[in-house]
């Protein structure tokens, strides 16, 4: 445990929690298959909270010498007092119960050089040079130490490979992407074949599509953009709150489809033991066989809620107050050669752009478009590539109207979340409403 | 604790015989937000973060490193590591890479403000704010009412091997109100002056004096109770007329993201995607109807997205991007202006300094034309006004796009008739502007700062601004 949160728990004054976290992050981006953009950083920042009756103040620095510290108390200790008691709150984090033991680190994936990723993307540039590359490669590793003063500490490293890869055709472009604990489990060759192939794919056969509704086959990328704005509108500790969320009312109730179960599952998936808090880390079902269980929440938040604590905060004070980082859709049975050949009249999805799930969120009603793939499906085969397609789509609707998962499932990445990323399979969903396309003016 | 210039240009001096151009970064940014919530105080957090970044052109690679460490022996470690980052991009960028001209610059610049967002204490911050929300509760329907005041202040150091040496100060607040009514399953939200924070100047809390936000508390409770018993937004063709805060956004997503050369290059296409607008289309392609004139000006003053040296060491500018309708221009930086033949425009930034510059919108402005709203109202036969953003969403090449509003009104001969709930309005960007027939004069202009522009890899938030009057398009798609 660093002496940097043990001075700034001391400096607080009051009861208080903190949290340090150390990055070392290096992203290789490229594009037009070249690199452009090449990146290392070594970050450090402190997150202090104070409680002062009740209420509590939040204060954050990137300096950690005893001066910074001390003043960085001052902030947040005068925030708490301007703030009011949170309504049922009962303090800080006591029980210190041991966390659970997961392998969150891998010391190679710490050390990959930059010469090392620019040789794999230079590999697979020359591999196929009919074709252009676009992306990003990135390695790092984390420590993060959380505590409070009522004596938990917790300490764990972690470190993350991340890849997605664009391959770009005469006609279309593909996609694949790959995020683990490890960077053994990113291939970037494989990603780039498979992303060749769907770049490839159809290519001399383009086809349009009416506006409707149709059977969608989505690709583990979709879901995952999908769930990024569910968590944001529906899963949250505030979005349970302020009355936004379709879980209001609904807690224990059926509203999904059976075969639909999405869990936060830290132990299994991108493992990492405990929460910025210092709850150990612990399956939760948020929907389970369609039933709705639980939003994701924070001490305090599950408090005022009287709601079970999940082990969900990631910032100390976030106003979110809960997220899932680390989602798990549960798999089917079935392939996502099998879903396309009980198709008659369908859309083989790649991937989503620019989603956007405030139009109403209490039927959590999405729009967005597809990217990088998007095929037609006839008579249970891919007969052409379609143009990119505007979707508007309730996902109350269609996460009641699951025809088929996929048993094999893809880790994905997200931007705002450095610990875990969302595990997806494939899924076959009934009417999905297909509201316009992109379309070059002359 | 600032690192000094001399310890800038000895680094940038080691450098020199490895890399063809180096420059340093330092920010200290401070940032405090207090939000209310229901009679609570809600969020209320302090945050000062300190960066050094180093980048490196060696061959035709780039090399960036960064550190919150910004010592001197960090700042000599994070200049070897862009250079050794530098380096492996070299194996694999066999492109050239060209940077357009600069002159040295030596200044120093500070935004303008009457009142400093720090001077006044977080109680006051909360009063105002409790002023402004109190009055909204009440109703039964009235769920939730917030508030939130945010302070921003980046100090900037630059130094680079081109000569220059800035320094740069920013101090900017930001606020608004916002009311939840729901009833059954209807929930209906209104907010002012807009949503997700409100609105943002680089001004002091003479801003936030000046938005009167208790003023516009019950005005605000009422349209969002009126809106939960409003008929819905019809599906439809109809003439559309949109408030400048809405269009600020269409301008945003539609002229500002397509107009950044680094998209139309492909060099973003991974995350934030290309551009419809393609160089050879420049001079040429008709993006908008004669009367769209849409600049880039980062020269404003009170703006969020204006200052005086971009994090090239390119002076601000202001120019055309549209004109009379026609595509003439992109938001350029030094290494991506020479693929049109040009010389940087000067719109390169970062989020701070541990992030890498690239090409951001500044202030992206659709410029006044001459008629007033009134008139504009007056002469719709039959039309839809929508204002305040609600939804966006935009394909990858920023041609299909579908927002959704807070609220609109029906227009009947030319009067504003009743409320609407949920509004959407769909389109293809060229095709929407070119049906623009109306653009509103300057009495209903108003620069729009948007604090919360996302772009790159890690994704950084730009803080941007853009004027926009109200203007009508003909024959729009509803629903």
């Amino acid at each position: 445990m660093s002496a940097i949160l043990e001075r700034a728990l001391e400096a607080a004054n009051a009861e208080a929690d903190a949290s340090y976290i150390s990055v070392d992050q290096n992203i290789t981006r490229f594009a037009n298959s070249q690199i452009i953009q090449n990146m290392s950083e070594e970050s450090a920042w402190l997150t202090l909270r104070v409680i002062v009756d009740g209420a509590m103040g939040v204060a954050t620095t990137t300096v950690f010498d005893d001066e910074e510290i001390a003043r960085t108390a001052d902030l947040a200790r005068e925030a708490a007092q301007h703030s009011n008691p949170i309504q049922g709150f009962k303090g800080l984090y006591r029980d210190n119960e041991p966390v659970p033991r997961v392998e969150s680190f891998d010391a190679r994936t710490a050390a990959v050089a930059p010469l090392e990723k620019a040789r794999a993307l230079r590999d697979m540039f020359d591999r196929a040079t009919q074709l252009q590359f676009a992306g990003s490669y990135s390695t790092g590793s984390a420590t993060v130490e959380c505590g409070n003063t009522h004596g938990v500490r917790r300490s764990a490293q972690m470190t993350h490979a991340d890849a997605t890869v664009i391959a770009i055709g005469g006609s279309g472009s593909g996609y694949a992407t790959a995020r683990e604990r490890s960077c053994d489990g990113v291939a970037i060759a494989a990603l780039g074949e498979e992303a060749a192939l769907k770049a490839t794919l159809a290519s001399d056969r383009l086809e349009d599509l009416e506006p409707g509704a149709y059977d969608v086959i989505l690709e583990p990328p979709a879901l995952a953009e999908v769930f990024d704005w569910m968590n944001m509108i529906a899963f949250t500790g505030q979005s349970f709150e302020d009355g936004s969320s379709f879980f209001v009312g609904n807690l224990g109730k059926r509203v999904l489809a059976e075969n639909f179960t999405l869990v936060d599952d830290a132990i299994e998936y991108m493992p990492f033991p405990f929460d910025i808090e210092g709850l150990p880390k612990r399956r939760v079902a948020l929907i389970e066989n369609g039933v709705i269980r639980t939003p994701v929440l924070d001490q305090a938040w599950a408090d005022r809620l009287g709601l079970a604590p999940t082990a969900n905060a990631w910032h100390l004070g976030a106003p979110d107050h809960g997220a899932a980082f680390h989602l798990v859709m549960a798999g089917g049975d079935s392939t996502r050669e099998e879903m396309i050949r009980s198709t008659k009249l369908g859309i083989w999805v790649t991937r989503f752009n620019y989603v956007n799930g405030l139009l109403e969120p209490k039927s959590a009603l999405m729009t967005g478009t597809t990217r990088d793939g998007t095929f037609l499906v006839r008579d249970g085969e891919v007969v052409a590539r379609l143009p990119n397609l505007r979707w508007t789509q309730s996902m109350v609707e269609a996460f009641s109207n699951i025809d088929a998962i996929s048993r094999e499932r893809r880790s994905v990445g997200t931007w705002y979340n450095m610990f875990g990323g969302t595990l997806a399979p494939v899924v076959k969903i009934r009417g999905w409403n297909i509201t316009g396309k992109q379309e070059q003016s002359a | 604790m600032k690192p000094e210039r001399a310890q800038l240009e000895d680094v940038l001096r080691s450098l020199a015989p490895a890399a063809r151009y180096a420059d340093i970064r330092h920010t200290a940014t401070h940032q405090q937000h207090v939000k209310v919530r229901n009679g609570e105080v809600d969020h209320l957090s302090s945050t000062v973060d300190r960066a050094i970044g180093v980048r490196v052109l060696v061959g035709n690679g780039w090399g960036f490193a960064a550190s919150s460490d910004v010592s001197e022996e960090s700042l000599r470690r994070t200049a070897a590591r862009a250079l050794e980052v530098a380096a492996a991009s070299n194996v694999a960028s066999t492109q050239p890479v060209t940077l357009s001209d600069i002159e040295p610059h030596v200044a120093k610049w500070e935004s303008a403000y009457r009142i400093d967002p720090w001077s006044i204490s977080i109680g006051q911050k909360i009063e105002h704010l409790m002023n402004a929300t109190e009055p909204m509760r009440g109703d039964a329907r009235i769920h939730q009412v917030s508030g939130e005041i945010s302070c921003y202040r980046q100090e900037k150091t630059f130094a680079s091997t081109a000569g220059s040496f800035l320094e740069q100060t920013t101090t900017q607040m930001g606020g608004g109100i916002e009311a939840v009514a729901i009833d059954g399953d209807e929930f209906q939200r209104r907010t002012y002056p807009n949503p997700f924070g409100g609105d943002f100047q680089a001004e002091g809390w003479e801003f936030i004096e000046r938005l009167d936000m208790p003023r516009k508390a019950l005005e605000v409770r009422d349209e969002a109770l009126a809106l939960l018993a409003a008929p819905k937004a019809p599906a439809g063709r109809f003439d559309l007329i949109v408030g400048s805060a809405q269009l600020a956004l269409q301008v945003h997503e539609s002229c500002g993201h397509p107009t950044e050369l680094d998209r139309a290059m492909g060099l973003e296409i991974s995350l934030a995607g290309g551009s419809f607008l393609q160089p050879a289309m420049l001079g040429t392609f008709r993006y908008g109807s004669d009367l769209v004139n849409i600049v880039a000006d980062a020269t404003i003053a009170g703006s969020i997205g204006s200052f005086a040296f971009d994090d090239d060491g390119v002076p601000a500018q202001r120019f055309h991007l549209i004109e009379n309708g026609m595509f003439v221009d992109y938001l350029t930086g030094r290494d991506t202006a020479p693929f049109i033949g040009r010389a940087s425009n000067g719109t390169v930034r970062a989020e701070s300094a541990a992030r890498i510059p690239i090409i951001r919108m500044t202030n992206i402005n659709l410029e006044p034309g001459d008629t007033p709203l009134a008139d504009i109202i007056a002469s719709t036969k039959r039309g839809i006004f929508v204002e305040t953003n609600k939804s966006w969403s935009i394909d990858d090449l920023r041609l299909n796009f579908q927002f959704g509003c807070e609220v609109a009104y029906e227009i009947e001969n030319g009067r504003l008739g009743r409320m609407l709930r949920n509004p959407l309005y769909t389109g293809n960007t060229p095709d929407f502007w070119r049906s623009c027939d109306a653009i509103g004069d300057r009495a209903s202009w108003q620069v729009w700062g948007l604090p919360n522009c996302g772009k790159g890899d890690p994704m950084q938030t730009m803080r941007v601004a853009h004027g926009a009057p109200a203007a009508r398009f003909r024959n729009v798609e509803m629903g």
